[in-house]
């Protein structure tokens, strides 16, 4: 699990590494250090560091169990992703219900007039602190809220 | 003179209404913090930035900073009761405080921790009134050089001291600074790795990447660790104690602990990247080291709870100094409260004292108040805060994800944003995971402009020439006391692997 991770920063790190060297400047035009100094330095230090870290991982052998609970860690993410993809074609306050009505159902099972009830009132709360108490932008979707 | 009349200024500001009530809503949702296992103090901070939106800086900045050392208060309640640690901060606190409480004195436990951190934060913000004035004029003659390896200082002692693997720590921080690199280069005009995006063009905000990393991905760390379903019965029953209160012989026990875990714990703070769980566990060592029963150490020495318990407070008092007179944090916790005060057009460094007095003195005279509220709260409020630790994961996680969300939004009304805290969040989880340092990371996002810019000023002054960094005194200073907290670091390290020798 962890040579899968590193192999992924590796690849993003030669990724970086590779347009800090195509596409960016050593010095500038006035001749200082210019836009590719630090990247490249950056760079190809995480790219040695991964390297290493993979080598040592794939050397050492050690196969981690995933936990028994991660579909509740898989499952939140998912619903959490769905919740943003949601936000601008629902509105926020509708968004917000569905999402948390969602979440509800699958964590506390059973509880429906527990479930129902926050599915109301905490999208409600929240979204009355930060669109009329506070002022701040929440996204409005067809119905205008 | 000028320090009581500045410390007056402040207090003027501190004492009005509205900032008290500011203060104490910022101090009770600390402690809330606190106690929740598994969701700490830089999330609390990154999610509530955007509620502080329509208040005025300085009660912004006086609530956020006390949900940051209120959480400090707060930890050790779990730690107490549960054996589990609110936070990072309050694991040495388990290591006596929980057996203090199977013995039946949870309630001397539950108020000497809250007599513990009432005095290191109060004598940590004792030290900032007294060190902040002097340690800001001695900045301002710092230059490229310092400021470059204060960042170095900051992020090493992180990696070597956070515990785990070095290598992942420091691949971690490496992140943060390529992210930190996105954007238009400032010196040149050009943008790197925006990728013909306008929303990159002024690079990667702090905010959505602090809230992912320590909100969302704390959260999934939590429920993949099965915290949604691990009940509460394990709390201690302390209400059927009969005696509540320390004895005489508690206080005399705990006297010289307060004292060595109270500087300890300043001086271990004020050190960019060691932070309060350093200072905690340092401390520990300590007492049990000068103890003449060390072998009661583990099995309920009220000088092993105290100790660390004041370290850790004094050491959130601590790091805000050189986020103050320098604008370095030295936690991810003190990189929020940095973000806070840029949004606000505030800039710490070594002339916000000077230009912005009623600000830093205010923000000073808020901690003696705040510390003195959550000293009260932490005796008196216990039930209700035994009650919190009982509302469970599976409601706690939908809505914390809800605000982190709608709050990510509401800052720039911005999609990419909300999608940038998601994908934020995963990879906080898999971090976390797997063993890498999302402090580092948000520490390096933080500092790495400024890294890059000094380092690229430091050169064009020496022409190139790395001895710029130990030709000058105070820059030498900075790279022979990095030198020694990374040799320190090591040392620790390598004497936890040793077999024991009995």
């Amino acid at each position: 699990m962890r040579a899968g991770f590193l192999a992924g920063v590796l690849l993003l790190a030669g990724g970086y590494t590779w347009l800090a060297f195509a596409e960016l400047a050593w010095l500038s035009s006035a001749g200082r250090l210019g836009p590719a100094f630090f990247p490249r330095i950056i760079g190809v230090a995480l790219m040695v560091l991964c390297a290493w870290s993979l080598g040592a991982e794939l050397a050492g052998g050690a196969r981690e169990r995933p936990s028994v609970h991660w579909r509740a860690a898989a499952a939140l993410a998912l619903l959490s992703g769905l919740f943003v993809a949601a936000l601008e074609p629902l509105g926020g306050l509708l968004a917000m219900a569905a999402y948390l009505a969602a979440a509800l159902a699958y964590f506390n099972r059973r509880r429906h007039w527990q479930n129902a009830l926050l599915a109301v009132l905490l999208p409600l709360a929240i979204y009355l602190l930060f669109r009329v108490w506070l002022g701040a932008s929440v996204p409005r979707g067809p119905l205008g809220f | 003179m000028d320090l009581f009349a500045n410390l007056l200024l402040g207090f003027s500001v501190a004492v009005s209404p509205l900032n008290l009530v500011y203060l104490f809503a910022g101090v009770m949702i600390g402690m809330v913090v606190g106690i929740i296992p598994g969701f700490g103090p830089s999330a609390a901070l990154a999610i509530l930035l955007p509620v502080t939106f329509g208040m005025n800086p300085a009660s912004a900045v006086i609530m956020l900073a006390a949900i940051y050392y209120g959480s400090q208060y707060g930890g050790t309640i779990t730690s107490i009761l549960l054996n589990t640690p609110g936070e990072s901060s309050s694991v040495a606190s388990t290591f006596d405080g929980y057996p203090l409480a199977q013995q039946g004195r949870a309630g001397p436990a539950l108020v000497m921790q809250a007599v513990a951190s009432f005095v290191g934060g109060t004598l940590g913000v004792v030290l900032i009134t007294l060190l902040a004035p002097p340690f800001a004029l001695l900045a301002r003659s710092f230059g490229p050089p310092e400021f470059f390896l204060l960042v170095v200082m900051g992020l090493s002692t992180l990696v070597v001291m956070i515990g785990g693997h070095w290598r992942l720590g420091l691949i971690s921080a490496l992140i943060g600074f390529a992210l930190g690199t996105v954007g238009v280069d400032l010196e040149t005009g050009n943008s790197r790795f925006t990728f013909g995006s306008a929303e990159l063009i002024g690079g990667i905000d702090f905010i959505p990447v602090a809230i992912g990393l320590f909100g969302l991905g704390e959260l999934y760390y939590a429920l993949y660790s099965g915290l949604h379903v691990s009940g509460s019965g394990g709390i201690v029953q302390y209400q059927k104690e009969r005696r509540f209160w320390p004895t005489r012989r508690d206080y005399a026990e705990s006297n010289g602990a307060l004292a060595r875990g109270s500087l300890l714990g300043f001086v271990v703070g004020v050190l960019p990247g060691a932070g309060a769980t350093v200072a905690s566990l340092m401390s520990y060592s300590i007492e049990k080291s000068v103890s003449r029963t060390p072998q009661k150490f583990g099995k309920g020495a009220m000088a092993g709870l105290v100790g660390p318990e004041s370290a850790n407070n004094a050491a959130s008092s601590g790091a805000m100094v050189p986020l103050l007179t320098l604008g370095i944090p030295g936690s991810a916790s003190t990189a929020v409260l940095l973000a806070a005060f840029v949004l606000w057009g505030l800039t710490p460094g070594p002339l916000l004292m000077a230009q912005k007095p009623e600000f830093a003195w205010g923000l000073i005279a808020s901690m003696y108040l705040g510390n003195m509220a959550l000293l009260a709260l932490n005796i008196f409020a216990i039930p209700l805060f035994v009650q919190m630790i009982k509302l469970p994961y599976r409601l706690l996680a939908p809505a914390v994800i809800l605000v982190c969300t709608i709050g990510t939004y509401s800052v720039n009304g911005s999609i990419v944003e909300t999608w940038l805290m998601f994908g934020a969040g995963l990879a906080g989880f898999f971090m976390k995971l797997h063993g890498f340092s999302p402090a580092a990371l948000v520490l390096a996002l933080v500092l790495g402009p400024l890294a890059e810019q000094s380092l690229r000023q430091s050169l064009t002054i020496s022409r190139g020439s790395l001895a710029i960094f130990v030709d000058r005194p105070v820059s030498l200073a900075i790279l022979c006391l990095t030198l020694a907290l990374v040799a320190a670091g090591i040392w620790a390290h390598l004497s936890r692997r040793a077999p024991p020798q009995d």
